[in-house]
């Protein structure tokens, strides 16, 4: 077994490992990252897509009220082209608590998020589709964050300052060495390869598989997954984020993000990470709830669903499960077990997951000796290849809360804020309608290069960086695009046709999996036209016998399979 | 307008269904909201997939699945059926070659190997048992056109023994930039420069590599492409042969444009982009239909129905999200799975097919459709094509073939 030695073994390739990994290498720390999918194959890459403002915790969780709030405004800063700027209304509807309005506000100004009341005409002003009988609406700095893109960006800036980001490697066992941890063995999963990296400290970001590593030191993490599904709908109904004014529920909160809006969530215990279905009635109650928000909301079009688990982190001390905070803790194994040489790093949220990496770092770097300061506050996020440097600024937000630090974002300068028409920008300006490979999500044929030459492993790591895929058709035409155009630039470094079948073939399923539980009505139709693509056109289903796994691309080790698969 | 017989739905099913009507001298009309699955299908016609030899296979099916449409419409109609389409598409000079006892294996975009029955000719020099003569086929396409990749193909026939390569050509220069869809091609290829000047790129590779034949997308010409192809074999020196692309199909378009052709001919009425919302009835009598175009409602009054639909996608089954599968024109009782959790397999390509796929309308033998008691909803109505129950027209692959089957016996009735 080959041996590799660092300085810092970050496990875990979401929204906290890739932040710890970038500030300990901004900090001088040499740093291996392993990830046993893609990154964002966990939680990062499931969940609701929104920047909070905090104002959804405010009453139950004002800690993590007012570490939202803060790092809501670091974010902007940082990444702001994996931001859109879209406020946020919580609403209170005739099936909430009408009291409610008076605590959320006192709430607010007591954890520091900002809030200013609205008229309900001013409201249905900018967002007429609302429900009519919405009685208060207070506005708060809410925006959608593009959690592909960020953590693609942050590992980006980690790479620049010297770390290594290992994907598709799952660690198998940490190595004890009496009261210490000196390393892990991780595998390939493409091809089987076992190494060793022998490290000074191992930081533990798996987030809800926190569990899973500790134990593989022999340490007790209870980390509990409380699963919550989502519904893309094809439409933009709102192009503000909306939550009730109520105690956090389910269901509760509609996103607009890119060219979708997402109604989310649920939480629902499950016994295993890996392990879970979206039932048909969590969907249906998220459409009721949708309606409530919404009327007619059931009717439009549901493009996909998914799933992600919250990785909830359950102190020794909590006896019941319902008390556990939802804020983020650090755990110093040494302190806490009397075990050398790792932490972790559990609970929490995307919006704060810098925070969770400046902390986390804070305390390896002292235990390391380094005393250099984190800058990732104040350093921006570097674009990666797949997005083009925009010469179009979308105009600036100049009123409600948000407004002040809309302005200090946009004196920056270094990269607007995401905005709704970037990508129909880009291709206006370049022309390149005729050279669109994914027409539904825009994107061109020299993105989904630039995502092939920057090492996507599978199309569905294509998919992450460009959205090809995301849109309606879910993939009809551009999955066999992309497939022929990763044949023809990877074809010279040995991928061979049979390694590109298989990827076709597996992404097909990748996207089946997330289509079952919304198929009814127009999505269903759209299913079925690509079924006559695939098999009564290009008869995709006869490349079975040429298609096999190869050329760094697909694994079918179950390590990063997550199977849900109901309807 | 008084019609003797209202066709709803413009696909191959109610083409053939109108055009027996009208050729037996009735006033016939073709409504529909849109093009059938002519527009996204391959243009050949599938019988049955799963067997060298299509019609041997459906003399079986016929045997021991009697609710199959194939048993409905019989044997003998299917094979008029041909010989009438196989008419329809000469008189327009794009005649269809093939054989309902042996199918034909043809290349796809993918480069896989795809079975069906008939292929316009132009297709017909990929079939496989030509490619495996030994002599080396080029596949050719254009960067510009999205929807066609040579390398991909060429490799993947290659994994299958065929000896062949995969270049793209340079685009003749055109006008400005449009969209290069299939369809933008193939108007392109019925311009004489364009077509000569990828001629002589043709030639000059035939020269150097030797090919006896030359793959090219299905985009060569909208309505000559019989001529087209003759012209590229003349000016390449190898033979030319055209494989399927994705939606829209062109070649799908040129079937669509010879039907038309020939209810024209026949003196049938072909309205399209009227929808057709609900019917109108006493039991067991249909008298009217209602259609909605550019928000105005229109009634339609016929002796005699036929409703051609499509299934799931061709817009005339509709399933809601409560589990309920509802027949969207005239409101006909669906056969569905019994709750959604059986509508699906967990794998997208398992080779049984999607349960919910075989959702559709039941007819008895005379194609009148069934209500869950088995008794006659309407007796002047016909169903054919791919609304009707109890098969997959896609992983049976007997789209085209089912369509025409039915549709040939409601022309008769
Ligand atoms: C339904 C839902 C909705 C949410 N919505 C929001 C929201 O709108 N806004 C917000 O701010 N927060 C939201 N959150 C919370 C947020 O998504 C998570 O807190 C955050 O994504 C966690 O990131 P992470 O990096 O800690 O964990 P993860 O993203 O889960 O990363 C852990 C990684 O570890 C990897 N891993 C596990 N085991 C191994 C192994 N043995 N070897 C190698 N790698 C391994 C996993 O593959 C995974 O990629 C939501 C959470 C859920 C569940
Ligand atoms: C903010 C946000 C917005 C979104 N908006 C949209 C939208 O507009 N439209 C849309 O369609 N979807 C949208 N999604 C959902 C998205 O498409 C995915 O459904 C979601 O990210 C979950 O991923 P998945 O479906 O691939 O998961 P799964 O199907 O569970 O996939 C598991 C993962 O494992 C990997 N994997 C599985 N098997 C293998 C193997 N054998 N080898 C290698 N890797 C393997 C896959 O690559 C995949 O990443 C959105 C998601 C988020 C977070």
């Amino acid at each position: 077994m080959r041996t590799i030695e660092t300085d810092v073994l970050v496990i875990g390739g979401g929204a906290t490992g890739t932040g710890c990994a970038r500030d300990l290498a901004m900090r001088g720390i040499r740093t291996i990252l392993v990830e046993k999918g893609d990154l964002t194959h966990g939680t990062t890459g499931r969940y609701h897509g929104l920047l909070h403002s905090g104002g959804r915790y405010v009453t139950k969780d004002p800690q993590s009220a007012t570490e939202c709030a803060r790092e809501n405004v670091v974010l902007r800063k940082i990444m702001p082209h994996c931001l859109e700027d879209t406020s946020g209304f919580f609403v209170t509807t005739p099936w909430d608590d009408p009291a409610y309005g008076d605590v959320f506000v006192k709430n607010c100004r007591l954890t520091g998020v900002p809030v200013q009341e609205l008229s309900v005409q001013a409201m249905l002003r900018r967002e007429p589709l609302l429900n009519p009988q919405i009685s208060r609406v207070f506005e708060v700095m809410d925006g959608s964050a593009d959690s592909f893109l960020a953590t693609r960006s942050t590992a980006l800036s980690a790479e620049e300052y010297g770390a290594q980001i290992w994907t598709y490697h799952h660690v198998v066992d940490l190595v004890r060495e009496g009261d210490r941890v000196t390393g892990a063995v991780v595998e390939d999963l493409r091809n089987g390869e076992r190494i060793g990296i022998l490290c000074a400290c191992v930081l533990n970001a798996a987030g809800a598989w926190a569990g899973k590593i500790a134990a593989m030191a022999g340490v007790t993490v209870t980390v509990l997954p409380g699963k919550g599904t989502m519904v893309a709908m094809n439409h933009r109904m709102v192009n503000t984020v909306v939550n009730r004014c109520k105690l956090p529920d389910d269901g509760d909160i509609i996103v607009p993000i890119h060219t979708v809006a997402v109604i989310g969530t649920t939480d629902v215990h499950v016994p295993d990470p890996d392990v879970y279905g979206i039932e048909p009635d969590e969907i249906q109650f998220m459409l009721a709830e949708g309606d409530k928000l919404i009327p007619g909301f059931s009717q439009y079009r549901a493009l996909r669903a998914w799933a992600g688990v919250r990785p909830l982190y359950k102190d020794r001390d909590v006896a019941n499960d319902r008390d556990i905070p939802r804020t983020f803790k650090l755990l110093d194994h040494a302190e806490r077990d009397g075990v050398e040489g790792m932490l972790s790093i559990v609970g929490g949220k995307w919006t704060t997951y810098r925070l969770m990496a400046e902390e986390s770092v804070d305390a390896l770097a002292k235990r390391l000796g380094n005393t250099r300061p984190c800058r990732t506050a104040e350093e921006p996020l570097p674009l990666p290849p797949t997005e083009h440097q925009t010469t179009f600024r979308p105009p600036v937000r100049t009123t409600g809360p948000g407004a002040s630090v809309a302005a200090e974002v946009e004196a920056l300068q270094h990269a607007p804020l995401y905005w709704l028409g970037k990508h129909l920008s880009e291709v206006e300006h370049e022309q390149s309608f005729a050279d669109l490979i994914c027409e539904c999500e825009m994107a061109s044929r020299s993105r989904v290069l630039a995502a092939i030459d920057a090492g996507a492993k599978n199309l569905d790591d294509i998919r992450r960086d460009v959205r090809m895929g995301m849109g309606p058709c879910q993939g009809g035409w551009c999955i066999y695009r992309t497939t022929a155009l990763l044949f023809e630039r990877r074809g010279e470094d040995g991928l061979s046709h049979a390694n590109s079948n298989d990827a076709l073939l597996h992404f097909l399923q990748a996207r089946w999996k997330g289509l079952v539980p919304v198929l009814w009505g127009d999505q269903l139709r759209q299913a079925r036209l690509d079924e006559l693509i695939y098999v009564g056109v290009l008869g995709a289903d006869r490349l079975r016998p040429i298609a096999e796994q190869g050329g760094g691309l697909v694994t079918d080790n179950p390590a990063v399979a997550t199977e849900y698969v109901k309807a | 307008m008084n019609y003797e017989t209202i066709v709803i739905g413009a696909g191959l099913a109610g083409m053939m269904a109108a055009l027996g009507r009208a050729e037996r001298g009735e006033r016939v009309m073709v409504l529909a909201k849109g093009h059938g699955s002519t527009h996204w299908a391959a243009g050949c016609l599938d019988l049955f997939a799963e067997a060298d030899d299509p019609l041997g296979a459906i003399n079986q099916l016929v045997q021991t699945r009697p609710a199959h449409p194939y048993a409905l419409a019989g044997v003998a109609a299917l094979e008029q059926a041909l010989a009438r389409v196989r008419g329809v598409a000469e008189a327009v000079g794009y005649p269809l070659v093939g054989n309902a006892g042996r199918n034909l294996l043809m290349p796809t975009a993918l480069g896989a190997l795809r079975p069906t029955a008939f292929v316009p000719a132009t297709m017909v020099n990929g079939e496989a048992r030509q490619l495996g003569d030994g002599r080396p086929t080029l596949i050719a396409g254009l960067h510009e056109l999205r929807d066609f990749f040579p390398p991909l193909i060429a490799a993947n026939l290659r994994a299958q023994g065929y000896a062949a390569e995969g270049v793209y050509l340079e685009l003749p220069p055109v006008e400005r930039a449009h969209d290069f869809s299939p369809v933008v091609v193939a108007r392109l290829f019925e311009r004489p420069a364009f077509r000569a000047a990828l001629g002589r790129q043709l030639a000059a590779l035939v020269r150097k590599g030797g090919y006896a034949r030359i793959g090219l997308p299905a985009v060569l010409g909208l309505y000559n492409a019989v001529e087209v192809v003759r012209e590229l074999q003349a000016l390449s020196g190898a033979l030319i042969f055209e494989i399927p692309t994705l939606p829209t199909s062109v070649p799908g378009m040129r079937l669509f444009h010879a039907f038309e052709q020939a209810l024209t001919k026949a003196g049938a009425r072909l309205q399209i982009g009227g929808w057709v919302l609900r019917g109108e009835g006493s039991n067991p009598h249909l008298h009217a239909v209602f259609s909605e175009a550019a928000a105005r409602e229109q009634r339609h009054l016929a002796r005699r129905w036929v409703l051609a639909t499509g299934g799931v996608m061709g817009g005339g089954l509709r399933a809601e999200h409560t589990g309920v599968v509802n027949e969207t024109a005239l409101g006909l009782p669906v056969r569905t799975p019994s709750g959604r959790s059986d509508w699906f397999q967990a794998r997208f390509l398992d080779e049984a097919g999607h349960p919910i796929f075989r959702a559709g309308i039941a007819v008895d033998a005379q194609l009148r459709p069934l209500d869950a008691a088995d008794q006659i909803v309407y007796t002047n109505v016909a169903v054919v094509g791919s609304a009707l129950a109890d098969f997959d027209p896609i992983r049976e692959g007997c789209l085209e073939g089912v369509a025409l089957a039915t549709g040939f016996a409601a022309g008769q009735l």
